[in-house]
């Protein structure tokens, strides 16, 4: 069904001051110029199509979000490009969470030095970048709102409608995901040498 | 210094309340423990700044582009509705 102009204005108004905050989140997710612009472009298109739905106007920017991060899921599915959607979130494990600080600190160092906060320096912008854009989209999504966007949880919470517990179990798995990639490239990259679960400083 | 009537909290219990301290989700009696164990336990003290600099370094991505130049898109996208 076509907007009428006034729709077609009203949309306008309410999506063209939040473009830079869409634009951001699309390109956190996406880490590519192209991949980004194709993202929100296609989230305009859905939210054109389905603006008869929303009630309140005054919640278009959760609203918007969804909609970008379903398209996002979906552009991952059909593109293969981004990692694939594996829920395990009901059969988490705290205790099998991966922690970059249990890995790499030296508890034994006591007053001097802090190999854990060395590496965390010694990351480029790119191995982050690279470790994030390599965490399931989900897990991504919500490190993303969270620690780049500095949402809270209870933000977070409207923005993908689901429970402030979920979006809390859920960061701390992304966060899990995050650092074991982190730990890898680490690895990979001669910073920390793997070592039974130690390491020894190179 | 923190008043000292706070019941000390263990490592394990701490450690449950890093990221909802670091992300600001703890209030009032939990977090007057929770400050008040990383006064006192140097391995979780460690643990809550290792978390808050690798948010920092997150937090440091924040793209910055304008998106200036997507609005003509996303302009004619609404305009062919
Ligand atoms: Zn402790």
């Amino acid at each position: 069904m076509k907007l009428t102009s006034e729709e077609q204005r009203q949309l306008k108004d309410r999506v063209l001051p939040l473009l830079d905050d869409l634009h951001r989140l699309a390109y956190h997710l996406c880490h590519d110029e192209n991949d980004t612009e194709d993202l929100v472009a296609e989230t305009i298109k859905k939210a054109c199509e389905k603006f008869r739905t929303l009630r309140d106007h005054g919640k278009i920017k959760p609203w918007l979000f969804r909609i970008l991060r379903n398209t996002f899921v979906s552009l991952c599915r059909e593109r293969k490009k981004y990692a694939t959607i594996k829920y395990q979130e009901d059969n988490e494990n705290e205790d099998e969470r991966f922690s970059l600080f249990a890995e790499v600190s030296q508890p034994f160092l006591l007053w001097w030095g802090n190999p854990e906060r060395e590496l965390v320096n010694k990351l480029l912008e790119e191995d982050i970048k690279q470790a994030l854009s390599e965490i399931q989209p989900e897990f991504r999504f919500v490190v993303v709102l969270c620690d780049v966007e500095g949402l809270s949880y209870r933000e977070i919470s409207n923005i993908l409608d689901i429970p402030i517990g979920t979006v809390r179990s859920r960061i701390a798995r992304g966060r899990s995901m995050l650092q074991r990639k982190l730990y890898d490239h680490a690895v990979e990259k001669g910073l920390i040498r793997k070592r039974d679960r130690h390491y020894e400083k190179i | 210094m923190k008043k000292s009537n706070h019941k000390n909290i263990s490592c394990e219990e701490a450690l449950k309340r890093v990221f909802d301290y670091i992300d600001d989700h703890i209030q009032n009696t939990s977090r007057d423990e929770f400050e008040y164990h990383i006064e006192l336990c140097r391995h979780c003290f460690d643990r809550v700044e290792f978390e808050k600099l690798l948010k920092s370094r997150l937090q440091a991505l924040r793209y910055k582009r304008s998106s200036e130049w997507l609005r003509e898109r996303v302009e004619d996208i609404i305009a062919e509705f």
